[in-house]
């Protein structure tokens, strides 16, 4: 076990610098000089002279290559770079903003496990029953819902109509634990709607797949009850591919973050990204697109490493 | 002794006519309720696009001072927004964007990203693992935060949103190529293809294509579902196609300042969306029915 995590942990390596380069090259290409991305100033601020001694001193003038290690060697060191709006380092704003996002996302995906891990399996174990043709309606429709329809119609109903929950904001679990869980369910559920939606198919699917081995007649014949059967026998080989789906889309719920946090005004990092382009600070597009690459990378680890609890068989892959 | 083999059957008798076969996989989706409902909704959502200045009452873009944000009447049946522009009008406009950037970003994607997966898939090696690589970095970018970066690289607009993301959907539609390649290529058919000497893109083209199709077709419905969505992100966030031209993203953007009092400004564009992606998923799960029948399973 011990070599295979370490095996997992070298092969996100590779994947992580060559989305490195991605990152760099995309970033090389915006428009405007690199030389104010650096030094996070306006063009008004600094003249053409000054300009040029940066271009040096950055080593602007070198070849992209070497441009692209001194960037990587900086990023590795913690510095990525200063805000063109505020003059204080990407990585200071970045940071607090972790929390809201982090608080929301996990929220979603919880509970989003905890609505779809039974419903997928009771569809599956009863299918062709009413309760399956819900849940698979149920999660058709969810799946189609853009994250402004839920949102608009959460804020609109709950939060405005009922006054259940606040509209919009964010509260730290640290100065108000209960606001901040007020604050929290809205955007956490017009994620969860999705993902729940998503998860449900996947599960659903893998059961009925695992359901049809003949390890599970052996387990039916010899007189075990259907929620054995369920639970002890097709659970765990059911759970590979949901594993999968689970890890991918805990990535995609800080980006889809971008959206909720715009609708629902909270202060993470899916709002910095969008302020950043809207104002062009790209040195704050570029810290919160390589930090959103790093949760997904690390995502896909912690999947691989669950697989290998799960299934010996894929430790000597 | 073995029995004396069979006469060979000419393989005619065996593949019933073209018009029959597709007569028969007609009815087999019209039964599909689900995905006839689909089907239904995507027809509407291109029969609104492609007749919408047939179909609207209004200018999308014209401009009343005298009647903003005004509630529906029977002369605004959805109301007018904050710049007394039609809703409806806006919402029926609205329709040829959505639809357009996202057959078009996925068609773009299956140009480039199909040929890819093919000559990688078949021809095999370091290139084949350098390419995967390269497109595993791409997928560990969360699609809507790439297509964000590339649209922001770009400017915004209606092709830039188009390429941002095609980009994005491109390693989807290779990688799964690639994939039917390696399960086909040591076929027969193509090794006897190939030792006759017919030149390898016509081995591709003709021999191969065929056979890794249909999962590009359901993957592709699937697809403009998912583009949709990208597209009313970046249009929501304002990378879209420019003022005044109207988007489901941009107009559930101006809604959310009023949704107090006027609902319906978010809540129509965003029924659009849903609608569209609704039509697309349910029509793409009955194409895989159809197509694909094995991969059910896979989802």
């Amino acid at each position: 076990m011990a070599r295979y995590l370490v095996h997992r942990l070298l092969a996100a390596v590779p994947v992580l610098l060559l989305t490195s380069i991605i990152v760099f090259l995309l970033m090389r290409m915006l428009p405007g000089d690199p030389v104010l991305m650096i030094i996070g100033q306006s063009q008004a601020d600094v003249s053409a002279e000054v300009a040029e001694r940066m271009r040096q001193e950055y080593g602007l003038n070198q070849p992209l290559y070497a441009q692209y290690f001194a960037w990587l060697w900086k990023l590795l060191s913690g510095d990525l770079g200063r805000s063109i709006i505020s003059h204080q380092p990407a990585l200071d704003i970045l940071l607090p903003r972790i929390l809201p996002t982090a608080q929301i996302s996990l929220t979603a995906w919880v509970l989003a496990m905890a609505i779809s891990l039974p419903v997928g399996i009771v569809s599956a174990a009863e299918q062709g029953s009413w309760k399956d043709w819900l849940g698979t309606i149920g999660s058709l429709v969810g799946a189609a819902m853009p994250y402004f329809l839920t949102g608009g119609v959460l804020i609109y109903f709950v939060a405005m109509r009922l006054h259940w929950l606040p509209a919009s904001g964010y509260v730290s679990p640290f100065v108000d634990p209960w606001r901040s869980v007020e604050t929290t369910i809205l955007p956490a559920l017009t994620l969860t709607l999705w993902l729940a939606s998503t998860i449900t198919r996947q599960t659903r699917a893998s059961f009925i797949d695992v359901l049809q081995h003949a390890y599970i007649r052996t387990a039916r014949a010899k007189g075990l009850s259907e929620s054995k059967v369920i639970l002890s026998h097709a659970l765990k080989n059911a759970m590979l591919p949901v594993v999968t789906v689970l890890g991918i889309q805990l990535g995609s719920l800080f980006s889809g973050a971008v959206i909720t946090e715009t609708i629902f005004a909270v202060p993470g990092v899916g709002r910095l990204m969008v302020d950043g382009i809207l104002s062009r600070d790209y040195p704050m597009v570029q810290a919160v697109v390589l930090f959103l690459t790093l949760v997904v990378v690390l995502a896909n680890l912690l999947v691989d490493i669950t697989y290998g609890f799960l299934d010996p068989r894929g430790r000597k892959a | 002794m073995y029995p004396a083999a069979a006469e060979p059957v000419p393989p005619r008798a065996i593949v019933p006519p073209l018009h029959r076969r597709l007569g028969r996989a007609g009815r087999q989706f019209a039964r599909n309720r689900l995905a006839m409902t689909g089907l239904a909704l995507v027809a509407g959502q291109v029969l609104l696009a492609l007749l919408a200045p047939v179909l609207a009452p209004y200018a999308p873009s014209a401009i009343d001072y005298r009647a903003m944000l005004q509630e529906p009447t029977a002369a605004h049946l959805l109301g007018t927004d904050d710049l007394g522009r039609d809703i409806l009008s806006r919402l029926i406009y609205g329709a040829r964007i959505s639809m357009g950037v996202s057959v078009g970003a996925v068609l773009g994607a299956i140009l480039v990203g199909v040929p890819i997966g093919l000559v990688t898939g078949y021809v095999g090696g370091a290139l084949d693992e350098a390419l995967m690589r390269l497109l595993d970095s791409v997928m560990a970018l969360p699609a809507l935060v790439l297509a964000l970066t590339i649209a922001t690289v770009l400017g915004h607009g209606v092709v830039n949103g188009t390429i941002a993301i095609a980009v994005v959907l491109v390693p989807i539609f290779t990688r799964i190529v690639r994939g039917q390649v390696l399960s086909v290529k040591h076929n027969d058919y193509v090794q006897a293809a190939h030792a006759v000497g017919v030149p390898l893109p016509l081995v591709l083209i003709r021999h191969i294509l065929p056979n890794v199709i249909n999962p590009v077709i359901v993957q592709g419905a699937l697809a403009i579902g998912f583009a949709i969505i990208i597209e009313s992100s970046l249009s929501f966030i304002g990378l879209g196609a420019e003022p005044p031209t109207p988007t489901w993203g941009s107009m559930v953007q101006i809604g959310f300042q009023y949704l107090e009092t006027a609902p319906g400004f978010v809540l129509a564009p965003a029924t659009m969306i849903f609608l569209a992606v609704l039509g697309f998923n349910l029509l793409g799960d009955g194409l895989r029915d159809l197509l694909d029948p094995m991969s059910r399973g896979r989802l």
